[in-house]
This record gives C-alpha cells, sequence and structure tokens, in this order.
C-alpha cells in the first residue's frame, strides 16, 4: 500500500527515464545481413552445426518472404542492410561471480532499479540480463539447479543443453512462420533458456532484463521456456533502451510449451524507448510469442506495454491439449506518436479447453491503439469456451482506438462471449478527484490503474508495482 | 470564512446567479433552501471550483483568501469539501485507495509526510463505525453499484476522513430513507465542531430536522431572497415556496 | 468464356441498345462501371471484406444475361409471398423485368412508386441527383451493377409527405430453363419530414440457378422516417449480393431489417452515413439457415457528424452445414462527438457441421463516445430445455420454442401489424413453431 502512494507522488518527470547510454566497450560486428554474419555469429558462439544449418535454412526462407502490410501501422521499414547483427559488451569470457561483470553494467543496472545484488537480497526473483545481444549475467543459479531446474541464456543452453533446444526451438513459432521470426531465427544472438522437470514448482520468479544499449544495432532475442509435466513457473521480462533519434529494431520470439498438467505465467512489462514527443525515434517491437498447452496445461499471458514507436505483438496459445487454459492479460498504452497494434489467438483444437482475454487499451496524445485478436474453434474442440473482454479509452480526440476481433466457430458446443466498450475520462469524475484535493494528473493515474486492474492483479507484486508507475509515467500530461 | 459578495455565475450564456451575498463564520450552520433552479447547485459546484461555470462577477474569500483563481484540488486542500448530489462512479479505484490519496495529497500540499498504512486504518475504521458501514465496503469500487444510500454515506465518510473546515451538504438528503438519513446526520453532528462550519443545501426541512441550522437562506432566481433562524425553515415547509414568490411581488 | 470476359463482351452490345435512350450522365456512370469491374474482377477470398465467403463456385456457372419477361405468372402464383390483408403498392419483377400488370404502381403529386426505368423520363431530375451518388462506386459488384442495371423499384417522397400504404417490391425467379444473372437496382428518395415504410423480397420459384446482384440507394432527408424490410428467402440454387447504402439526414430515423433465410450464398453489404446530427439508425436481421448455404453479414456504420445513433442486433441460428458470416465496421471520426453506437451479434450454432466467422470492428477516434459491441456464440439453455420438457413440451418443440424467443427481439421494431404478422409468421414456419399453440407475445 505505502509503494502505491510513493508510485503517485513520485510522478514528476515526463521525460524517459530510462533513455541514458552506458559506455562500454562492445564487440560490435560491421552492420549488414548476408549468410557471412550469420556464420560469423554462429561462430562467435561456437555453435554445434545443425544449428548454423538451421539459421540458414531460415536465411533462405526468409529471403524470399515480404514485410507484413496488414497490421494497421505505419512506419518507415527498417533497412535491415544498416543494422549490426552482433553487439556484445566486452568482458572476460566466463564469469565466476556476479563481482566480475564490468562495473559500468552493474552501474547500468542500478539505474534501471534492478540491482542484481538488491534483486538477489530482497525479492528471491532469478534474473537473466540480456545488453544488446548477448546474456551477460544470471542469478540463483545453482539454487535453481539444486531442483533440477535450468535457468540459463540460450547460448549457453545450446553448449550445455542441445537435446532440449534441439527437440523444441521451432516447434511452437516455425522458423518461417513469418517475416520477423524468419530473421529472429537466422541472426538470434541470445535469450533465455528454461527447463522446469516434472513435477516442480519453481520456487522464485524468473526473470529476464532485456536492454538495447549500442546504436545501430537490433536486438534479436530468442527466449524457449519449457516446462515439463506438473510443473509451474512464472516468469517476467522487462525490457528499456536508450533515447536515440534512430529506429532501432527488436523483432524477437518467445516459444512456451506447457507439457501435461505443466501451468507457465509469463508477464512482460515492456517499455521500450517509445521516441520523443514529435514521434522522432523509438524501437520497433515486432515479436511473435507463442505457446503451447497439452492436456490440463495452462498458459497465461499478461502485458504490460508501454513503450515503443511501433509495436506489433500478439502472444498466443495454441491449445492443442484436452482441458488445456489459455489466457491474456493485456494493457496497451499509447501516447504521443506511438502505434500499437497487439492483441492475441487463442487456437482451440482439444476438447474443453478454455481461454479468457481482457485487453485494456488507452490511447493520447496522437497515438494510435489496435487491439487484434482471433478466437478460433476447430472442428474437434468440444465445449470450448472464450470469453474476450476488451475495452478501450481514449483521452484526447486526436488519438484513435480500432478493436478488430477475428471469431471463427466450427464447433456447436462451443461458447463464446465477447465484449467491447470505448469510453473516455469523465470530466465528472477529474472534478470529483480534484474536489477531494487529488491534482489531475494524479487522478488519471488513479483512474487509469483503476481502469486496468484486471490486468494489473495478474502481475507479481512487485511488478505491478513498477507497471503502474510506468502507466501513470507514460500518460502523464496528455489531459487538460 | 467564507464570504460571498455580490457573486454573479453564467453558464453557457446564462446568468443563474445574479448577485449573493452569503457570510458564514466558524461554529454555524448555514441551510440554503429554495426551488428547483434556484441556483442552489450552482452555488456549490461554483465554490468548489467547477470550471463549467462562469463566474462574471463577485468575489469568493476563504480564511481571508481570494479562492478564485485556485484550482479544485487547491481550495480542496485550503479545507472546503463538497458533498456531491450524485457522487460519481470511478471503476477500479477501491474506496481504501481513493481516500489514501486525497488525504496524502492534502498533507502533501500542507508539507507533511504521508500518513503511515496503520495510522491510516485505524482512522477509517474509527470513521466507518461512526457512519455505520461495513469493512467490506472499503475494497469495493468507489460508487461503482452503491445504492443512493451507500454513496451518501461513502460522501459523509470521505468527509470525516478529510476534516474540512467548511463542509457543503448538495442535497446529501435526497435518495435517502429515513434510517440512511439519520446516519448522515449523525455523521455529520459529530463531525461538528467550534472551529469547522457546513452549508446545507436542501430543498425539504426533512434533513434540518436532524442537522439543526444556526441560519436560514431562502435562494431564488438567483438571489438570496430572505434570511432567518430555523424557523424559516418550518414556515417555508408549512407554506411552500409559492408564499415567497408572491411575497417578492 | 469466363463470366467476368462474358459481361466484358456484351457490355458493348448493352450500349449499342441504350444509347440514344440513356442521358450522356447516366452512359458516363456505366462505362466508368464497367472499367472499375474489368479492372477488379469479382471479388475473391484473397481480399479482407470477403475472406469468408467464396464467390466462385457462383461465378463459374453459365448464366444467360439477358433479362426475359415470363408473362404466364398470374397475381395468385406471387400473392403467397406479399403482405396481404393490407392495401399496398406493388412493384412485380420477374427474372428481372418489371411486370406492370401484375404491380399497382403511384404517381401522384406527393410521390412516386414505379419502375426505375420510368425514372429515367417521368423523374429524371431526381434520378440524376441520386443516381450513383450514394453507392461506393468502386466497389466491383457496385460497378458491375451500375453498368448494366436498368429495372428496380423508384421510391420518391416529397417533402412533407407519406406514403398511406406499404410498398411492397418483389423480385421473383422462374426461368426454368437457363441459369440467370441480373442487375437490379433500387433508388429510394425520402425527402425531408416525409415517410415511407418498404418491403423489399427476393423469391426463386425455380430450381434453375439464379444470381441476382442488387444495389440500393436510399436517401432520407432530414426528420424523415425510413424502414425497409427485406426478406430474403430463395431457394438453394440462387446467390444474392445486396448492397445497400443509406445516407440520412439531420433528426430522421431509419431501419433496415433484414430476413436471411436461405439461397446458396447471400452476402449483403449494408453501409450507412449520416450528414446531419440527432439522426437514428437502427439494423435489425435475422439469419435462419439450413443446408449447405451460407450468410455474410458486412455492415459499415460511417458517423463522421456528432450526436448520432446507430444500433444492430444481428441474430443467427444456423442448422445442418450452414455456415454465418458478420463483420460489423462502426467508424467514429473525429468530430464524431456525443456517437452512440451499439452492436450485438448472438448466434447459434445447431450442429458440429454449421460455422460461424464473426469480427465485430470498432474504428473510434473521437473520445466523447459511447460504443459498445458484444457477440455471443452458443447453444440453447440445456436448463431451460430441460424446464420445459418437465413441463410436459417434447424436446423438439422446446428447442423451436426457444429458438423463437432468441429471434423474437429483432422483431421489435416492425410496427404495422400486418406485416409483423406476416414476418412472425415466417419465422415461425422456418423454425417449425406452430404459433396457435405457443401463443408468443412479441
Amino acid at each position: 500500500m505505502t509503494e502505491e502512494d510513493k508510485i503517485l507522488h513520485e510522478v514528476t518527470n515526463t521525460e524517459y527515464k530510462y533513455g541514458f547510454v552506458t559506455d562500454i566497450e562492445s564487440d560490435t560486428i560491421s552492420k549488414g545481413l548476408n549468410e557471412d554474419v550469420i556464420r560469423l555469429i554462429s561462430m562467435k558462439k561456437n555453435e554445434p552445426e545443425w544449428l548454423l544449418d538451421w539459421r540458414l535454412d531460415a536465411f533462405k526462407k526468409f529471403k524470399e518472404m515480404t514485410e507484413p502490410e496488414w497490421a494497421n501501422v505505419t512506419y518507415k521499414k527498417p533497412d535491415l542492410q544498416s543494422i549490426s547483427y552482433y553487439s556484445a559488451p566486452k568482458q572476460k569470457k566466463t564469469l565466476e561471480s556476479l563481482d566480475e561483470v564490468d562495473p559500468e553494467l552493474l552501474k547500468t543496472f542500478d539505474k534501471l532499479g534492478i540491482s542484481l545484488e538488491e534483486q538477489k537480497r530482497l525479492s528471491g526473483v532469478a534474473v537473466d540480463i540480456v545488453v544488446d545481444s548477448v546474456s551477460v549475467a544470471t542469478s540463483f543459479k545453482e539454487k535453481l539447479g539444486e531442483l533440477g531446474i535450468i535457468f540459463c541464456s540460450i547460448s549457453e543452453a545450446i553448449q550445455e543443453h542441445p537435446e532440449l533446444v534441439k527437440k523444441y526451438i521451432g516447434s511452437v513459432v516455425p522458423k518461417t512462420d513469418n517475416f520477423y521470426s524468419a530473421l529472429n531465427s537466422a541472426v538470434f544472438t541470445d535469450g533465455s533458456f528454461c527447463y522446469i522437470p516434472k513435477g516442480t514448482r519453481c520456487p522464485m520468479e524468473l526473470s529476464t532484463y532485456f536492454r538495447i544499449n549500442q546504436a545501430g544495432t537490433g536486438q534479436f532475442e530468442r527466449t524457449l521456456l519449457i516446462a515439463d509435466e506438473g510443473s509451474y513457473v512464472s516468469y517476467l521480462e522487462g525490457c528499456t533502451a536508450p533515447s536515440r533519434d534512430e529506429n532501432q529494431l527488436h523483432a524477437a520470439v518467445v516459444e512456451l510449451i506447457a507439457l501435461d498438467k505443466a501451468e507457465i505465467k509469463y508477464s512482460t512489462v515492456q517499455n521500450w524507448y517509445p521516441g520523443d514527443k514529435e514521434g522522432k525515434g523509438g524501437v520497433f517491437n515486432f515479436v511473435t510469442k507463442r505457446g503451447i498447452c497439452h492436456n490440463h496445461a495452462k498458459i497465461s499471458w499478461t502485458q504490460v506495454e508501454t513503450g515503443s514507436a511501433v509495436t506489433w505483438k500478439y502472444p498466443s496459445c495454441i491449445l492443442k491439449g484436452d482441458y488445456s487454459i489459455g489466457e491474456f492479460f493485456s494493457v496497451a498504452v499509447t501516447n504521443n506518436h506511438q502505434q500499437a497494434d497487439t492483441g492475441t489467438k487463442m487456437i482451440h483444437i482439444g476438447k474443453n479447453t478454455k481461454s479468457t482475454i481482457i485487453s485494456k487499451g488507452i490511447s493520447a496524445g496522437k497515438s494510435d491503439g489496435n487491439y487484434r485478436g482471433l478466437v478460433k474453434i476447430m472442428k474437434g474442440a468440444e465445449n470450448a469456451r472464450n470469453f474476450s473482454q476488451c475495452d478501450s479509452l481514449l483521452m484526447g480526440d486526436t488519438c484513435g482506438s480500432h478493436t478488430f476481433p477475428y471469431i471463427e466457430v466450427k464447433n456447436k458446443t462451443a461458447r463464446i462471449e465477447h465484449e467491447a466498450t470505448t469510453s473516455k475520462i469523465g470530466e465528472d469524475q477529474l472534478f470529483y478527484c480534484n474536489q477531494r484535493g487529488i491534482g489531475t494528473d494524479e487522478a488519471i493515474g488513479l483512474i487509469v490503474n483503476g481502469y486496468c486492474k484486471d490486468v494489473l492483479n495478474q502481475l507479481p507484486m512487485e511488478f505491478a508495482v513498477e507497471a503502474q508507475k510506468l502507466l501513470s509515467l507514460s500518460l502523464e500530461g496528455s489531459v487538460g | 470564512m467564507l464570504k460571498i459578495q455580490d457573486l454573479k455565475v453564467e453558464i453557457e450564456g446564462k446568468e443563474i446567479i445574479k448577485g449573493l451575498n452569503l457570510e458564514i463564520k466558524k461554529g454555524e450552520v448555514h441551510a440554503i433552501m429554495g426551488p428547483n433552479g434556484a441556483g442552489k447547485s450552482t452555488l456549490s459546484a461554483v465554490i468548489a471550483g467547477r470550471d463549467e461555470y462562469e463566474v462574471t462577477g463577485g468575489t469568493i474569500e476563504f480564511d481571508g483568501k481570494d479562492i478564485m483563481d485556485l484550482a479544485p484540488e487547491e481550495r480542496a486542500h485550503a479545507g472546503v469539501f463538497l458533498s456531491f448530489q450524485y457522487p460519481v462512479e470511478i471503476p477500479g479505484v477501491s474506496v481504501t485507495n481513493f481516500i489514501k490519496t486525497a488525504i496524502n495529497e492534502s498533507r502533501k500540499a500542507k508539507g507533511l509526510e504521508a500518513m503511515e498504512a496503520k495510522d491510516l486504518l485505524k482512522l477509517m475504521r474509527e470513521k466507518q463505525q461512526l457512519l455505520e458501514m461495513d469493512k467490506a465496503f472499503m475494497s469495493r469500487s468507489i460508487n461503482e453499484g452503491f445504492s443512493g444510500g451507500e454513496k451518501k454515506r461513502n460522501e459523509i465518510f470521505q468527509m470525516a476522513m478529510l476534516d474540512p473546515k467548511l463542509a457543503i451538504l448538495d442535497e446529501t438528503d435526497s435518495g435517502l430513507d429515513i434510517d440512511a438519513l439519520r446516519i448522515v446526520a449523525n455523521g455529520v453532528n459529530k463531525l461538528k465542531s467550534e472551529d469547522n462550519a457546513v452549508m446545507v443545501i436542501t430543498h425539504y426541512q426533512r434533513l434540518l430536522d436532524h442537522i439543526v441550522p444556526d441560519f436560514v437562506h431562502v435562494l431564488f432566481d438567483g438571489k438570496i431572497v430572505k434570511s432567518g433562524d430555523k424557523n424559516l425553515a418550518l414556515e417555508l415547509e408549512d407554506k411552500g415556496y409559492d408564499w415567497i414568490k408572491q411575497e417578492l411581488k | 468464356m469466363n463470366l467476368k470476359d462474358k459481361l466484358i463482351n456484351s457490355f458493348e452490345q448493352f450500349t449499342q441498345n441504350t444509347n440514344g435512350s440513356e442521358s450522356e450522365d447516366v452512359r458516363t456512370k456505366r462505362a466508368e462501371g464497367m472499367a472499375i469491374f474489368a479492372a477488379q474482377g469479382f471479388p475473391t477470398m484473397k481480399e479482407e471484406e470477403w475472406k469468408y465467403t467464396p464467390l466462385n463456385k457462383s461465378i463459374k456457372r453459365d448464366y444467360h444475361l439477358k433479362s426475359h419477361e415470363n408473362t404466364s405468372l398470374r397475381s395468385s402464383d406471387i400473392d403467397p409471398f406479399l403482405c396481404t390483408g393490407i392495401d399496398s403498392y406493388r412493384l412485380v419483377f420477374v427474372n428481372g423485368v418489371f411486370n406492370k400488370s401484375l404491380s399497382n404502381i403511384a404517381c401522384q403529386d406527393t410521390f412516386f412508386v414505379t419502375n426505375l426505368k420510368d425514372a429515367y423520363t417521368g423523374e429524371s431530375e431526381v434520378f440524376n441527383q441520386y443516381f450513383g451518388k450514394l453507392a461506393d462506386t468502386q466497389q466491383s459488384m457496385v460497378a458491375l451493377n451500375t453498368a448494366f442495371a436498368q429495372e428496380g423499384a423508384f421510391v420518391y417522397v416529397k417533402a412533407g409527405a407519406v406514403v398511406d400504404k406499404l410498398v411492397q417490391i418483389i423480385y421473383i425467379n422462374n426461368d426454368k430453363s437457363e441459369a440467370q444473372l441480373s442487375q437490379v437496382r433500387n433508388l429510394f428518395v425520402v425527402e425531408d419530414r416525409a415517410e415511407v415504410q418498404i418491403l423489399e423480397r427476393h423469391q426463386s420459384l425455380t430450381e434453375a440457378y439464379a444470381f441476382t446482384n442488387v444495389v440500393t440507394e436510399t436517401s432520407v432527408g432530414k426528420e424523415a422516417h425510413f424502414k425497409h424490410f427485406k426478406v430474403q428467402n430463395n431457394l438453394d440454387e440462387t446467390t444474392l449480393v445486396d448492397s445497400t447504402f443509406v445516407r440520412q439526414g439531420a433528426k430522421s430515423s431509419t431501419l433496415v431489417d433484414t430476413f436471411a433465410f436461405g439461397g446458396d450464398l447471400t452476402r449483403n453489404n449494408l453501409h450507412f452515413e449520416f450528414s446531419g446530427e440527432h439522426a437514428e439508425a437502427n439494423m435489425d436481421a435475422i439469419t435462419l439457415l439450413k443446408g449447405d448455404t451460407i450468410v455474410d453479414h458486412h455492415t459499415f456504420v460511417d458517423h463522421a457528424v456528432p450526436n448520432c445513433q446507430s444500433n444492430q442486433l444481428y441474430k443467427g441460428i444456423y442448422d445442418e452445414k450452414s455456415k454465418g458470416v458478420f463483420n460489423g465496421k462502426v467508424m467514429v471520426r473525429k468530430d464524431a462527438q456525443k456517437t452512440n453506437a451499439f452492436q450485438q451479434n448472438n448466434n447459434l450454432l445447431l450442429t458440429d457441421l454449421a460455422a460461424i466467422d464473426t469480427k465485430p470492428q470498432l474504428e473510434i477516434f473521437a473520445d466523447d463516445v459511447a460504443c459498445s459491441h458484444g457477440c455471443t456464440i452458443g447453444q440453447l439453455d440445456d436448463e431451460a430445455l430441460f424446464y420445459m420438457q418437465s413441463r410436459g413440451i417434447p424436446i423438439k418443440e422446446a428447442k423451436a420454442f426457444l429458438m423463437f424467443a432468441f429471434a423474437g427481439d429483432t422483431l421489435k421494431n416492425i410496427t404495422i401489424p400486418e406485416l409483423k404478422e406476416q414476418l412472425i409468421n415466417l419465422v415461425a414456419k422456418k423454425l417449425n413453431v406452430n404459433l396457435e399453440l405457443n401463443e408468443l407475445d412479441l
């Protein structure tokens, strides 16, 4: 409670807080995209041959694909030849402990409010950190190891657990699924890997912080999360980037595999640099996230999207197993010139599958927010259930809100409910708050957080607090 | 405490208040009565600082200071409380969260530290009892799905929490059954002191049986046309507003 | 030769035949329409707007393009398909051609109910003012219609006039020999403060295939009131593509009530726009399908001025192998503050082979608006069924009863008692409900 207070009081700075650049010496390869670059990345990471072949195959297919244009966003397509596909902070080859991490880098994380030391001591959250292209630190490894849980960078997993990586990589998001997933498959440099063994409940939140630091780089991380039968894991990712005039590309792929009776809770607080007030700069966030649920498994996506100039993201669930459950809880805020086209796909294949979609869009400034979703009930999906609620909140009349919910039903036993509303923050609500001594910015924060409550409640406590703070910050000064 | 001189107010070019004078001192209870459309609710909204209304003349002083240029929240921080005739719903924001924000914003404006959570909870419990409110009520979204009686009790609960210098009760009796009316009036009476003042806006005598006014003013066609003690309210109830109209002719 | 080329080729002959009898303006519009159709062709499933609806089967047939009259029909043949028991103006079209002897036209000082062809000459000023002005001629099906359309209903109500009787328009197909493709064009002009109610029915009486492409342009003036009931009750061997465009003035009210009861493929495009404030548009529809059929409802309500209201209520019951599509788009533009837009789409699937694809879409650029859409897909309530069974109602009747209740509220905006009775009976018959036994209060 007191924490909540702090947030509402702390709201003073409208500038993007994470826009600093850290001066770390980097190993960055020259710009451009071709087979040699892919071979170089693979070589630098000392990868097995099958993976190089897999990358090259993805690249071959990628070259035949075109950038998708169906999303309701407009932007100048990034020049894929002017990006460096590999940038790593220079450091000693292997780290024995956290003490060996570049002190500049540690300072960066302090500024981001995620001091590894703090995290370690207080919250019991295991953290993997990815800067630009590579993972730089993973905490709590031993403790998790005792339970048989593998939590490391995907590069490490490729070396240490190739059988798991080989079995599951590309199994949920095929390398040629779409333009950006193909690109990612060809050039991904790092990301997180996680495996929870049978019947194990992961005792702490697993967390990855992604940070783009170096100019002229893109971030192409790949996350692979496997929850074996009857296991449980809660995973959180956070993202920030420095303020830069150029548009930086982030094209990630996340694959979740929930085997029988497993449960995965995947939360994202996305705060990539959104560009300045005139719409200059900012991150292009083109992400493919998808999970597959086997029998009685459950995948729950929660996202708070406040950053990026352009977001294009549809965390999805393939409900393959009987009695499997998919959930999607989303808050997407757009302000100034931001554009977001986000939503989910729930593909019901198994019997007695259930999905829930709660989407809260908030548009302010000159921004456009889109909800795009698909609920598909396949022929064999007896007794499928879906409930969707897509609400939009508009602040001012220079922004737009759009909903594109596709519902396709091929089984008579399905029960689908879809609701959507559009509203605004009422003058009377603001005056009521004002009369009780609450200033306009605070009142907006209060009202917006109330509006998003159903989604914020899904986040682990410490991240919910962070998310609330972000919401207030990204909307400050947007009314009145 | 409150001094209004020759106040003139327009909304969308239509004059609602046409030269109103009123002075309320510490420790006093004033009742403003009048027929529908006389300008009662406009008066309360203008004191609280609602900006749809255009003040075209006159002054409002609070504690000796002109408050005309203050924002609504600044007036609230100075000690003005308005109990709304139609309290506003804010989905997803709990009563607890709302009141905590309001209290701490006022404290911040006064240069005080935020109130400790345990002190706040203690205070809330105390005031809840005063208004015979259920604890579960505190975690509900503010005013959302509240009955008429619950909304008004919630208003007086907030008044108790914020401890204002001047409480303006705008038609607080409307929509209340007799039990709820008693609870609300009882709450207001307990909060009354030598140092604060209450302005009751009402159409009927009913509430004034419980909150006994020191002064009664009749507002008619944008002006206070008659003032007296509590007996004036009884007379009005008896004779109706036509009596005032007749007298004015 | 494919249908598209066949149409392009026949256009030359068509223009030669009509030259001289049509104004320069109309000829230009036809040429433009043909050019657009020639460039775009028939819509395909690759287009977002036609994603779920395959027209390819319908256009593969070999159609007879020239409309020909069949005079053997008698009044008694068509009476069962009309609302009887009340006086009405009638326009009867057989195989795409106006049949004057079966019709009851009106040519009065204050209003006209007649064939569109007559409007060329009689009310050419009105015709020229509105023809091709309301429809989106960039759509290929509209463009095709514009190129060839000659026959259809023309209803013109002058300012302040009220049409005293229901206007019934019926399109009959009874050509037994050949597959028939016809282009039907309706033009309804309802001036300020005028009122009219129209019933339009498409009915096939033969098993020869019929493809009807209808375009309706409706202009509703200030404070005018307009109701349009569409009964689409075709046999399985029909394709109906209906594109209806309504523009309404300030403080006017409109209703378009669609009864989609069958046909191989039915596509309804319903487009509403407002030219003045405080106007209200209502769209009701009930779809009852069986067999291997498809009905696709596309609605587009364009709120560009403030203070208007739109209500959409689309209900569907899908049996056997039928498929339903609902794509409802509501656009609230920047200046359209205080818009109220509601949209509801409820569906029942009765078999495992039936399917529904629905996409309720909101695009909102103004902040002070109340917009909502709701969509449900489900089955009949098991508990309600059991409750009725326990009171001795057989399951079959119980189901019919519940379906009838489900469909019922799409009939609420019908105010002419005789018409309401006829439409209720039609729905009841489709659902096998015996109304004498179940006295339903609607």
